[in-house]
Formats: C-alpha cells, structure tokens, sequence
C-alpha cells in the first residue's frame, strides 16, 4: 500500500511539474497571455473577460493557483478556431491516440520478446547480428520517413491498406470494427519499426545478463530443458528491466504517434496538434500537452504497480 | 608486442582501435563529408526558391533528385538543407551538452544539490518531449535560433544524468578528497579533476544529443514549425505533405528521409565504434 502511495505521489508530483513548466513558459515568452488562451483578433470586451476569467489581471501567484484551480474542473481554455473547449476538442481525439499507442506497445512487446530471446540464445551467431544491425539502424530511423515509406509500398504499390483516415465512416457494426483495425496497421506499424530495435536490443542485454546467473546454472544442472530454462527462468527475470526501459520510452512513443498521425490523417491527438499548429491555436497546443502528459504518467503508474504486485523487489528499491 | 602497446597512453590505444573499425571510420568520413556540403552549400547548388518551368520532374539527369510541385530542384533543397539541419543539431547539442556537464557535475559534487537536481532531471525525462517542443517553439515563433534554443531546452537531462553517474563515481576518490584536504576551491577541483573525468562519457553523448537533435529539428519542421525562409530537410517533407506530394511524388520525400537517416545512422555507428573502441577490455 506505501508502495502504491509513493508511485501516486510520484506521478501527481510529474504532473504537478509538467503544468507548472508549461505555466511559465506561456507566461514568460514574449507575447499576451491571453493568446494562450484565446484568438488574436478577439474584441477588446473579450479579451477584458478573458482576462478577468483567466485572472490573467491579477499577480503571477494568484493566476498560478487560478491556473490549477481551472485545471481541476478539466478547464483547458477555450480553442480559438473552433469556439469550442479545448478539453472537448481533445476528448474526442483521444481514444483515438489512445488506441495507436496501446497496439504499437501491445505488438511490440509481442515481437519484441522472442526476437530477444533469439538474438541472446544465439549470442553472436548470424541470426543475433543480423537482429542487432537491424535494431540499430530501426532507433535511427525518422518516423515520418517510415511512415511515408510504408505508405508507399504498403498502402499505394502494393494496395493492401489504406493511406488515410481511421474509420470508413460508412461502415456499421462489425464491418466498422474491421474497417477501424485495417486503418490502423500502417500507422501502427510505423510505431513498432521505430520502437522494436530500442526494445530487442536491450532484451538481448539483460537476457544474456540473466544468463549467466547462478539460479540459470542451478537449473541447467537440475535437468531443466534447455527451452524452460530460457522461457521460464532466464526470461522473467530479463522482463522487469526491459519493461522499465519501455515505460521511459512512453514519451518518444507519444512523440511518434504525434508525427504518425500527421502523416496518415489519423484523427487523433497528434493529428489536432499538428492541424493547431498550422492555426496557430496555442490553447490547443498546451492542452495537449497537459493531456498528453498526463496519460504518460498514468502509464507509467499503471504499469509500475502492476509490476510491483508482480516482483516484490520492486517494492522496496 | 606488449612493450609497444604499455607505451601507448590510453588515448592512443583507442585511437588505434578505432582505426582497425571500419564501420566507425566510415561513418566518420561520412560525418565530415555531409559538414562539408553543409558549409558550401552555396557552391555546390542555387538556393532553392520561387517557381520553376519543371514541375514534379522525376529525377534525371538536370535535377538528380527531380523537382517538387513548384519546379524547385530537390537536390538544392536536400543541399542546403544540410545546412539548417547540422547548424541546429551541432548548435543545440553544444548547448544541451553545456547545460547538462553544468547540472551533472554540481550535482555530483554538491551533495546538497543532488535531491532537487536528479528529481528534476527524473521528472523532465518522464515527460513527452515533442509536445512540449512544439508548444514552445509555436509560441516563440519560427526561426532556426528558436529551434536550437528549444531542442537544447529539452535535451540536456540525458546529458546531466550519463555525466551525473560518472562523476558520482569520480567524486569518493583519493585525489579529490586530497585535493579538499589541500585546500582546493570546490570551482578548482571541479574544473581540474571532476571535468576531465567526464569528457569521455560526454564525447559519446555530443554525438549522440546531435542526432536526437536533427531528429527533433526534422520533426518541428515537418509539422510546419520550421523557419519559413530557410530549407531543412523536415522542411521539404512538410512541403511534400501540404503539397500533397507525398502520395504522387516519392522523391520528394525519399532524399531527405535518406539524408536524415544517413547523418543519425553514422553519429550512432561512431559512438558505438567510439565505446568499444575506449572499452580495452577486448584487446588482445
């Protein structure tokens, strides 16, 4: 329970930072405030309300606490293109987000692990080379440039999938679900090429690490099968480190589902932010941010005590 | 054997064994092949701009790397984005790296400062990076000194944190408690034992925060935050994109992706030949 206390602590305390930078940072830029908050061209009676809603008149300390006060009711400011809230707008982009992130992790991990399992059984054979050229090279690639790439071959050569969009609007019922899942391999695969290398590689690391411990040694001699000693003692134990290093990855993967979805018109988060950034709408950018932010810390909770439960190590380190 | 290899100093040693790498050496004259094309851009292609007779040409012959929607040659956008492209990479790794040796080393050696500093690097790691980069840089407006000052903005907790563990590790030893003892000033002994200590690490970390920073510096510009009077290869793909080229017209958007891919693939394989080269664990 203390555990699970600490990590909430921790969580709300990345949280607490990540509004409070972005804060400052709108406040401290040149430029009024309220453009953060609203349309340039508003009239003067407006921007008066404005102000006065925001306590944008007031001192920078009053405003701050203001500032989280508003937060706390979901208040995110109002977007200027659209007349409409921003937690709205970004409501309804989220599952969306939310979706592409989850299976690229999801398919990641389920590629990830026996590719390295394979590379660290194989330690230094042609199989482990070849996965570790390639993983290299995969965590230098440019994310726009591996989505375009599948675009092509994938989508317009080969015609397997579609190049655009999340759903076929027409679609109903099954069909939709079917539609939805076929919209979803490019961008989602684009994710999976840029993550999978970070991940097998560090498999690899750990799994040749656990590989050489006294507990595998004890179990090869016991007469385990050499497969079960991989898959059901080595590996385990491989697992917790990998996974911390997939939780720290969370930020690059939301940065890559932002540009993934520029690219394919993907209607989620990433696609409004790069559609606020051609509008200048900065109401829009910061609350997605926050939103952003936020999910990737209730992940990364999510996830530590999960494996807090798992591995009673965890617990007390 | 042995006797030429103890009069080597360490310096030497890895130097050697970098050279027998060809990999690292490659990419290494590849590095220097794309700084040169970097800074004379002017001679080897025309500033790209206005419209062109030939529109979305494939390439030939006359245009190597053909023509976008408005007849401009990618080749000289591929050129001089170069340019924009290393000038923000080297610029902000310089400054992130300042920022985070800075960070890393007061918090190693003061130990009253290590809490508040390793929670802030924790916390600014934990965050996603991108968004926030875009955020600021749309605030602040487009312009390529904006683009440097923001990547480094966001870039030098990796830095502080790598130089942070190796000077955590510098900072019980012998010498520097003597040099304590001797009455050495904290700025002293920090600027003769601890700095020195870590310029190692920090060698693999320039190269590396470089190509997270051209990565970064592609993706401002592609989502449109890149400055609009200068090229850089996000810059031509963001032009693909609201041109619509990117469905019709791959060699608009091939070339920069290949220049992008080459710069990060060399920075990477030369840290990686750089480490085992520094590890002499491996000599024989």
């Amino acid at each position: 329970m203390r555990f699970i206390g600490l990590r909430l602590a921790r969580g709300l305390l990345t949280l607490w930072f990540a509004v409070t930078v972005t804060f400052f940072l709108v406040r401290l830029l040149p430029g009024d405030p309220v453009l953060a908050v609203a349309d340039p061209n508003m009239t003067e009676e407006l921007r008066q309300k404005l102000l006065a809603d925001f306590g944008l008149d007031r001192p920078l300390g009053a405003q701050y606490l203001d500032y989280l006060g508003q937060l706390l009711q979901g208040n995110l400011g109002i977007s200027f293109r659209q007349s409409i809230p921003v937690t709205t707008v970004l409501m309804e982009r989220l599952p969306w987000t939310l979706i592409l992130t989850a299976s690229a992790m999801v398919t990641t991990i389920a590629l990830g692990i026996p590719l390295g399992v394979l590379a660290a059984t194989r330690a230094r054979g042609w199989a482990d080379r070849l996965i570790q050229i390639t993983g290299v090279t995969a965590q230098s690639l440019f994310v726009p440039s591996v989505g375009i790439f599948l675009m092509y071959v994938l989508g317009l050569w080969l015609g397997w999938f579609p190049i655009g969009g999340a759903v076929d609007l027409d679609a109903t019922g099954f069909a939709a679900t079917l539609s939805m899942l076929h919209h979803l391999v490019l961008p989602c695969l684009s994710l999976v090429l840029i993550q999978l290398g970070g991940y097998v590689l560090t498999m690899r690391t750990t799994l040749i690490e656990a590989l050489g411990e006294d507990y595998v040694s004890l179990a090869k001699a016991k007469g385990v099968r050499p497969g079960a000693v991989v898959w059901k003692h080595a590996l385990r134990n491989a697992l917790l480190p990998t996974t911390t290093i997939a939780g720290l990855q969370l930020g690059t993967l939301v940065g890559g589902a932002v540009l993934t979805e520029t690219i394919y018109a993907y209607p989620g988060i990433g696609r409004a932010i790069f559609e606020a950034v051609g509008q200048l709408d900065f109401p829009v950018l910061q609350g997605a941010f926050v939103l952003l932010a936020a999910a990737v810390v209730a992940a990364n909770l999510i996830t530590d005590v999960a494996y807090g439960i798992l591995d009673p190590r965890v617990r007390t380190s | 054997m042995t006797a030429l290899a103890m009069e080597l100093t360490p310096r030497q040693r890895t130097w050697s064994s970098f050279r027998r790498n060809p990999l690292g050496v490659a990419s290494g004259i590849l590095l220097i092949l794309l700084a040169l094309v970097a800074i004379f851009a002017p001679l080897i292609a025309p500033f790209p701009e206005g419209y062109g007779a030939d529109t979305s040409q494939l390439p030939s012959a006359a245009h190597w790397f053909g023509t976008d929607d408005i007849g401009q040659d990618v080749f000289a956008q591929v050129v001089w984005g170069t340019r924009v492209s290393m000038a923000v990479g080297v610029s902000a790794s310089v400054l992130a790296i300042v920022i985070g040796l800075l960070i890393g080393v007061s918090a190693a050696y003061f130990r009253r400062l290590d809490t508040p500093l390793g929670v802030l690097v924790d916390l600014s790691l934990s965050l996603p990076v991108l968004p926030l980069m875009i955020l600021v840089a749309a605030l602040a407006g487009p312009s390529v000194r904006t683009l440097a000052v923001v990547i480094a903005l966001f870039s030098w907790p990796e830095v502080a944190r790598v130089v942070r563990s190796q000077a955590l590790s510098i900072v019980p030893m012998p010498f520097v408690s003597a040099a304590k003892v001797v009455g050495g000033s904290p700025l002293w002994i920090v600027r003769k034992h601890l700095l020195p200590g870590v310029i190692p690490v920090v060698g693999v970390s320039v190269v590396l925060t470089t190509s997270r920073a051209v990565l970064a510096e592609a993706g401002l510009s592609f989502l449109g935050l890149g400055d609009p009077s200068s090229w850089s290869w996000g810059t031509i793909l963001h032009k693909a994109q609201q041109s619509g080229a990117l469905a019709s017209a791959w060699w608009t958007t091939l070339f920069p992706s290949l220049a992008i891919l080459l710069l990060v693939l060399s920075t990477t394989l030369l840290s990686v030949a750089y480490n085992d080269a520094r590890d002499h664990r491996n000599d024989s």
